[in-house]
Parts: structure tokens; C-alpha cells; sequence
């Protein structure tokens, strides 16, 4: 087992034993969760937002779901911090959709302006999972074929459907079905123990 | 074995990609199989990983402050009321002052019982609304303190906001100002504008201004060397926490966006300022 792999099954013990205590409304272990993945949530949230004030907003409901409604993981269906990046993005973009396209426009430049090196920035995986594994993770992501990767971050950061995907980069529905099948799965097997 | 079909939405579900009834179809399926269950599963860590590409941010001090005063309310709301005032007995020391035979004037000892218990019952009523009131009085300071704490953080993120807004290059077109209350009793109100020149329109975001009666409301005012008065940017209410995020536009071509002023005004708004009422201004 490499020592990713190793990291990851502490990982998950850890987040296991979490949950059990944040659903008895213990406060310190939702602080501990907090603490751990909070700039992995709220990354995500400015991602999808261009804006970091709303992905405040986003931060606190999405944190009040995992201290409130706990009890809606499904641990069979993916890990807690898995499930916890569903529901911020799920919710970062009902708040997207909600916007004025200008709006956004202004935001945006605000987020760049915030962070004007903002390409050389860590990511978030290298905050919460360290270093060696962000760079596995960032690695693999490159190596992807870049239709894919395309495709995958379309319908992930702004919401766009298969078809709307297929609209917008004038691919038949079919083609961006597969991109998106074939990309997962080969990041699925490149990551391997480090998922 | 999974068929490529399957796959490709089991990975647009992993993905979020899926819409309601495609996501509710595919549900299906995936509480009747085990092995595409594992597939979503390695899916989703698939896409934790993706999402952990975005640029690292750290949310601010004043997010987790906002957060834990939002769970210690619930605490409190969920926790077991004070236990209630002690049922009222016959007081300590009482009772041991009641002889084992009873003399002739036996009512006397019972008639200072009696008055003692009344006087007792009397403090103990009193010391249980005193409690109450300090317990309230306690509660009352941990809320104003939690508030001023969260109201110095967002203020001080703000500030550093703009700053670093400030200090880019990348906004040039823009004009970003941090407007203060000048209202003493309202400190904790603050708000930033962002003018586009070039656009000739802006974003106007407020936070903790106190809501206005119907028959009112707040006008923002673009002040512009260029001319003699304040030009009117239009009117805005706030939410019932005082806060709005909102487009504006000025009513005459700005040049020079020097400072950002809100006034008080009549419903609909006036064409001059009315000065007395500023509430907020800054550049």
C-alpha cells in the first residue's frame, strides 16, 4: 500500500469518527471539520462564483447543512468531504444562476483583482491533503486529454448540462457523453490510491 | 459489468451533470446495484479531487466567527431550560424550632412559621426574577459581544478587500470606495461601491444599515468635481438585516467618481440631496 493510500484510509477514519460526533451535536468536532475543510468548500464556491463575499455565504449554509441535516450522508455514495463539495457546488450554483451575467462580469474582476496571481496560487487539495498528493492529483489532470478535461470542467464548475456542453463546443451529445465517461474513469485509474 | 451506458451517467451523476429526473432514474438503479454503487463512490472522490484544482482561498476569520455564533444559538435554543426555582417548602431551621409537645399558646410558633415562610416565599419569588433578569441580562451581552466581534471582523476584511482592490492594476476602470456611517448609532454599518467608468454604471453593496419606513428611502449619491452637486444614483432598501447588494447607474454622465454619499430621502427619491440625512459616505 503506498503511503498515499495509507493517508487516505486515516483520512477516512478520521471523517467517519467526525461525522458520528458532529451528528451528536458535538461542537468541537464540527470545529475540527470546519477547520479541515473549509478552504477546500470555499475554493470551490469562489470557483464557481468569481466572488469571494458570496462564497461566504455559500461557506456558512453549506457548514449549517453538515451541522443540521448530518444525517443526509450516505456514506455508501462517496466520502464526507465528497459529499460536503456536491452539496457547496450544488448550492454556488443555484446562486449563479440567480445573478445577472454583468454582475458576474464585475465580480469576476473583482476575484482577479483579489488575486492577481492567482494561477501561481497552491491549490486547494494541496491545503487539505498536502502537497505530494495535490501534485498527483494536478498531474493527473494535465495528462488528461484536453477534450476531456474540457468537458469535465464544464459540467462541473458552471453547471452546464451534457447538452448544453454539446451546444457549446459544437460536439454531437454522444461525443461529450463519452468525454466525460472516458475522463472520470482515467482519472479514476491514475489516481488510484490517492482517492 | 458495468455497460458503457451506465457509466456515462453514473459519471455525469458523480459530475452533478445529471438533471432531477435523469439523477432520480439513475437513483434507481444505483440502490438495486452494489457494484455501480462502488463506481459512483470512486466517482465522487474523482471529483473532490477536481474540485480541489480551484486556486486555494481561505475563507475569512470573520466566516467561522459568523458561523459558531449561528451554532451556539441553536445550542442554546436546543438546550434544557434553567432548571425552575425550587418548590417552596417550609424553610430550613423552621422546623426545628416547633417544640415535640405543644403548649398552650401552640398557634404561636405556627404563626411565625407561617410568616416566615410568607417572607421566604416573597425572596425566593423576587431572587427567581432577579436570576431571570441577569440570566437574561447575561445572554443580552453575549449576543452584543458576538455582534461587535463579527461586525470588527467584516469590517476589517472589507477594509483589506479594498485595499488589495486598490492596490491592482487590473481594475483600472474601476473606482472602489468604502463608505462609513456617520451615524453614531449605527458603527457597525459599512459599505463598498464599485464604479465602472467606463461602463458608466457600478455595484453597490451594503451591510447592517438599518431598514427604513415604507415611506422612505435610501438615495446614493455619485459626488463628481465636474459638477456643482451631488449626481443621484438612484434609490435602494435594505433587507431586514440591513443589507442589499445592487446595480446602479448615475442619472448624468460621471467623469470623475471622487466620493460615494447615501442620504435619507423621500419615497422615490429627490434631485437634491438631503445633507442633514447623510448616513454614509466615502471615497
Amino acid at each position: 500500500m503506498t503511503a498515499n493510500a495509507d493517508r487516505n484510509v486515516v483520512d477516512r477514519n478520521q471523517d467517519a469518527a467526525l461525522i458520528e460526533r458532529i451528528r451528536g451535536g458535538e461542537r468541537e468536532a464540527f470545529i475540527a471539520f470546519y477547520d479541515r475543510y473549509s478552504p477546500l468548500l470555499f475554493s470551490v464556491a469562489a470557483r464557481v462564483l468569481g466572488e469571494r463575499k458570496e462564497a461566504e455565504d455559500v461557506l456558512q449554509e453549506v457548514m449549517l447543512v453538515i451541522w443540521n441535516k448530518s444525517g443526509d450522508y450516505d456514506p455508501q455514495l462517496g466520502t464526507l468531504s465528497s459529499w460536503a463539495v456536491a452539496v457547496t457546488r450544488n448550492n454556488a450554483l443555484d446562486r449563479l444562476r440567480a445573478r445577472t451575467r454583468r454582475l458576474r462580469l464585475i465580480e469576476e474582476a473583482a476575484i482577479l483583482a483579489q488575486d492577481p496571481d492567482a494561477t501561481s496560487y497552491p491549490s486547494a487539495n494541496e491545503i487539505v491533503h498536502g502537497r505530494e498528493r495535490a501534485e498527483l492529483l494536478r498531474d493527473a489532470m494535465k495528462e488528461l486529454p484536453a477534450d476531456q478535461r474540457m468537458a469535465i470542467e464544464l459540467a462541473f464548475f458552471t453547471g452546464l448540462s451534457q447538452s448544453d456542453i454539446a451546444t457549446r463546443l459544437q460536439q454531437p451529445l454522444g461525443t461529450i457523453k463519452a468525454r466525460i465517461r472516458r475522463g472520470m474513469l482515467r482519472l479514476r485509474d491514475q489516481l488510484g490510491g490517492a482517492l | 459489468m458495468i455497460d458503457e451506458v451506465m457509466q456515462e451517467q453514473a459519471a455525469a451523476y458523480a459530475l452533478g451533470a445529471l438533471d432531477a429526473e435523469q439523477a432520480g432514474a439513475f437513483e434507481v438503479s444505483l440502490r438495486a446495484d452494489p457494484e455501480l454503487r462502488a463506481l459512483v463512490r470512486e466517482l465522487r472522490s474523482v471529483t473532490e479531487a477536481l474540485a480541489g484544482t480551484a486556486p486555494a482561498l481561505e475563507p475569512p476569520a470573520a466566516a467561522k466567527t459568523r458561523l459558531l455564533a449561528e451554532i451556539d444559538q441553536q445550542l442554546r435554543a436546543k438546550a434544557p431550560k434553567a432548571a425552575p426555582a425550587p418548590p417552596v417548602s417550609t424553610p430550613v431551621g423552621v422546623r426545628a424550632h416547633v417544640p415535640a409537645s405543644r403548649p398552650a399558646n401552640v398557634w404561636i410558633p405556627w404563626a411565625l412559621a407561617a410568616a416566615l415562610a410568607l417572607v421566604s416565599l416573597a425572596f425566593l419569588w423576587q431572587s427567581a426574577g432577579l436570576r431571570s433578569q441577569l440570566t437574561a441580562q447575561a445572554n443580552r451581552i453575549n449576543e452584543l459581544t458576538t455582534s461587535a466581534e463579527l461586525a470588527r471582523a467584516e469590517s476589517a476584511d472589507l477594509r483589506q478587500a479594498v485595499a488589495k482592490l486598490r492596490a491592482s492594476n487590473r481594475l483600472a476602470n474601476f473606482r472602489i470606495a468604502l463608505l462609513d456611517s456617520l451615524l453614531a448609532s449605527s458603527p457597525k454599518t459599512i459599505a463598498v461601491s464599485v464604479w465602472d467608468n467606463e461602463r458608466q454604471d457600478g455595484v453597490f453593496i451594503v451591510r447592517n444599515l438599518k431598514p427604513l419606513p415604507s415611506d422612505k428611502d435610501y438615495q446614493l449619491w455619485i459626488i463628481d468635481p465636474k459638477y456643482p452637486s451631488p449626481v443621484d444614483a438612484g434609490v435602494f432598501q435594505v433587507d431586514d438585516k440591513g443589507n442589499v447588494r445592487a446595480d446602479f447607474r448615475a442619472k448624468r454622465p460621471i467623469q470623475d467618481a471622487n466620493k460615494f454619499a447615501v442620504t435619507i430621502e423621500q419615497k422615490g427619491g429627490s434631485a437634491v440631496p438631503n445633507t442633514k440625512a447623510t448616513v454614509l459616505a466615502g471615497s
